[in-house]
């Protein structure tokens, strides 16, 4: 061992990393970039779910004790509780709401329910949940079981000969009947997350095998050589996004495959329609990967948009955290994500079933950056041979 | 005489190096050019102007009678880059048929055609990650004929190019010429000169003189073209001694 000649490497490679700036600059900036948004995430307030309610309880009146309206008391206690903003529902356009977003989940209150609960000593809640996103379920019946537990325990010591109750503390005078508009009780967490895994994957494999394919294209010399040919820039991105397209495709229908069939992912909507939107991803990831190409000089910087661009995106794009529930000030970076859209549009599709009706806007908002891209794209190569 | 190539007081500076100074350049039907100057005196930007991969500074480029950069005139411009630009992952007859499917198609037949004239055959289907240096120069050299270009840019084609082959290629630059091809041929070896119809002395972005070999040898009294080349770079410099300063 020469440790002469282990210096003179050591140094070298010394000598390489500080005349890169950029990885200089990375090595500092993206950790604190990523710990940021990291600790905004993990540090969120805790959101406020809208949940609707329909109090139709007449309550009770108690000979010598007086008239008791246990609903409304639980409405109360849900008005009270951070973690709900009621919002009144009719019976009638519960779906309605539930659907369109409005509300994430409905409490309905029978007529009978005070009555009920005097008889069987047991409140049985009727919630109504939106369903999609398994961890807004549970947190809802959560903050709802312990909303109507607190307003049942201040029934008791206000002395409604309710003392009954503390014969056995650990029974719960309080349950939740949960039904589901989309997905259900069968829906788990890795059911929420799958279609944006798919979405992903679909995405960054393109997004790197454009990148390096066209950085190979340009310092091997051959970008050079077709633009001296008649082909026109827009022909080379086009062919670009069929030829890879194509993998992103076939690469997808094997995740698909995957998830559905072995690992037992539930999905609704149509896969006609899924596949459609992973084209448009595929669209996406091409042109991102051309234009972000044209940054990189060699194969090591294109490694570097995994911190800088990728990494971010999972965090920001509702993949783990749904943009509802990202701080406000981190919600219109999401906006900014072609993956957003991409996420929300293989949600609505394989937990709530929906249609080309329902998710156009997202599919249009896809397109319409895709093509934003390739536009700007086709001047940096323009630029980049000059 | 019927120009292929015209350029009028054509300038292209990058920042403040003038790679391209004035230059006025004619060039006819069916000739052989050959751009001869050192390294780093603006063969290759010349090259790239004509093809319309770089826009000028400052004049004009008319090639085959349109004024570039035209896309239209490329479908007749054949260019071999100066280093072998080729896919390296694909096999040559794969790269061939590629090129040739860019310039608007060509039958398999042209493509096997071209492939045996730079004496690859045998090697047709092998990668060209595999080939030798002067192999991969071949098979460049077949991308930019294949779709029987009335202009061919040839950017040093014989570098790395054994001398045998040299003659062949030469041989065969001198057929397509007689067929009323026109090229352009950069070197920076001297002695490849003297096989051009007409020689331009290039040197920092500007021609020195331009002429026969036989014409400039004895213009310049000399006995070869290298010390031709030396007397009019000497003469320019004493004519202009602040250019070369403001350019290095
Ligand atoms: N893209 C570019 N950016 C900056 N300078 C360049 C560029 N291309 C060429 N040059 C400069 O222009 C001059 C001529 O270069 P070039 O045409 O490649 O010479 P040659 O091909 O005769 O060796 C050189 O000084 C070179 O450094
Ligand atoms: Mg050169």
């Amino acid at each position: 061992m020469n440790f002469q000649r282990i210096f003179a490497l050591a140094r070298r490679v010394i000598q390489q990393v500080l005349r890169d700036h950029r990885t200089i600059g990375l090595l500092i900036f993206v950790p604190m970039l990523l710990l940021t948004i990291g600790a905004l995430l993990f540090r969120a307030d805790p959101t406020t779910f809208p949940l609707g309610v329909v109090n139709e309880d007449e309550g009770m009146s108690i000979p010598l004790v007086g008239s008791l309206n246990i609903g409304e008391r639980i409405v109360t206690a849900l008005q009270d509780s951070a973690f709900f903003e009621i919002v009144p529902v009719t019976a009638v356009d519960t779906e309605t709401k539930l659907r369109d977003g409005t509300v994430q989940g409905v409490l309905r209150l029978p007529p009978d329910f005070s009555a009920q609960f005097l008889e069987n000593r047991q409140a049985v809640l009727d919630l109504r949940l939106e369903g999609s996103n398994p961890t807004h379920s549970q947190v809802i019946q959560a903050r709802v079981m312990e909303a109507a537990t607190k307003a049942l325990a201040g029934l008791a010591s206000s002395g409604f000969g309710l003392g009954a109750q503390s014969d056995t503390p650990a029974e719960l005078p309080v349950s939740i009947n949960a039904s589901y508009l989309f997905a259900g009780e069968e829906f788990d967490t890795m059911d929420f997350i799958a279609p944006v895994y798919i979405a992903l994957l679909a995405m960054f494999f393109v997004f790197l095998l454009t990148c390096v394919s066209f950085l190979r294209e340009r310092s091997q010399g051959t970008m050079e050589r077709l633009l001296a040919t008649p082909t026109t820039r827009l022909e080379i991105i086009l062919g670009y996004i069929l030829g890879l397209g194509l993998f992103a495709l076939v690469q997808v229908s094997i995740i698909l495959f995957f998830t559905i069939w072995a690992l037992k992912i539930h999905y609704l909507g149509s896969l006609g329609l899924l596949f459609l939107v992973v084209a448009l991803l595929a669209f996406v990831g091409v042109s991102l990967g051309m234009l972000a190409s044209a940054f990189a000089r060699n194969e090591f910087q294109v490694v570097q948009f995994i911190p800088l661009l990728i990494i971010p995106q999972i965090f920001l794009s509702g993949t783990f955290w749904a943009v509802d529930d990202m701080p406000s000030m981190l919600q219109p970076l999401a906006y900014l994500m072609p993956l957003t859209y991409a996420n929300w549009a293989l949600r609505d599709i394989m937990l709530k079933g929906f249609g080309l009706v329902d998710i156009w806007p997202n599919l249009l908002a896809l397109f319409l950056y895709g093509v934003a891209t390739v536009s700007v794209g086709a001047l940096t190569m323009s630029r980049e041979v000059a | 005489m019927n120009a292929v190539i015209e350029t009028h007081q054509l300038h292209k500076h990058f920042g403040n190096i003038r790679a391209i100074n004035g230059l006025d350049l004619q060039v006819g039907q069916g000739e052989i050019y050959g751009l001869l100057g050192p390294n780093g005196s603006g063969k290759t930007t010349l090259i790239r102007l004509i093809t319309g991969l770089l826009h000028p500074t400052d004049g004009r480029i008319i090639v085959l009678g349109q004024p570039m950069p035209h896309k239209g005139v490329l479908a007749q411009i054949g260019y071999m880059t100066q280093a072998s630009a080729l896919y390296e992952d694909l096999t040559i007859r794969e790269n061939v048929a590629f090129f040739a499917a860019m310039c608007g198609g060509v039958s398999r037949q042209r493509v096997n055609e071209v492939i045996a004239l730079v004496d690859l055959t045998d090697r047709a289907n092998s990668l060209v990650r595999t080939l030798s240096g002067g192999m991969k120069q071949r098979a460049s050299l077949a991308c930019a004929l294949v779709h029987s270009p009335r202009l061919l840019l040839l950017d040093e084609p014989t570098v790395g190019v054994d001398p045998q082959l040299r003659a062949t290629f030469w041989a065969y630059f001198r057929r397509l010429a007689d067929e009323g091809t026109t090229l352009i041929i950069s070197s920076h070896a001297m002695d490849e000169a003297e096989r051009c119809d007409r020689l331009g002395f290039i040197r920092r972005g500007k021609l020195l003189a331009e002429g026969t070999a036989v014409s400039l040898r004895q213009q310049s009294n000399t006995p070869t073209i290298e010390a031709a080349f030396l007397h009019f770079a000497t003469m320019e410099q004493t004519e202009n001694p602040s250019q070369g300063e403001a350019n290095a």
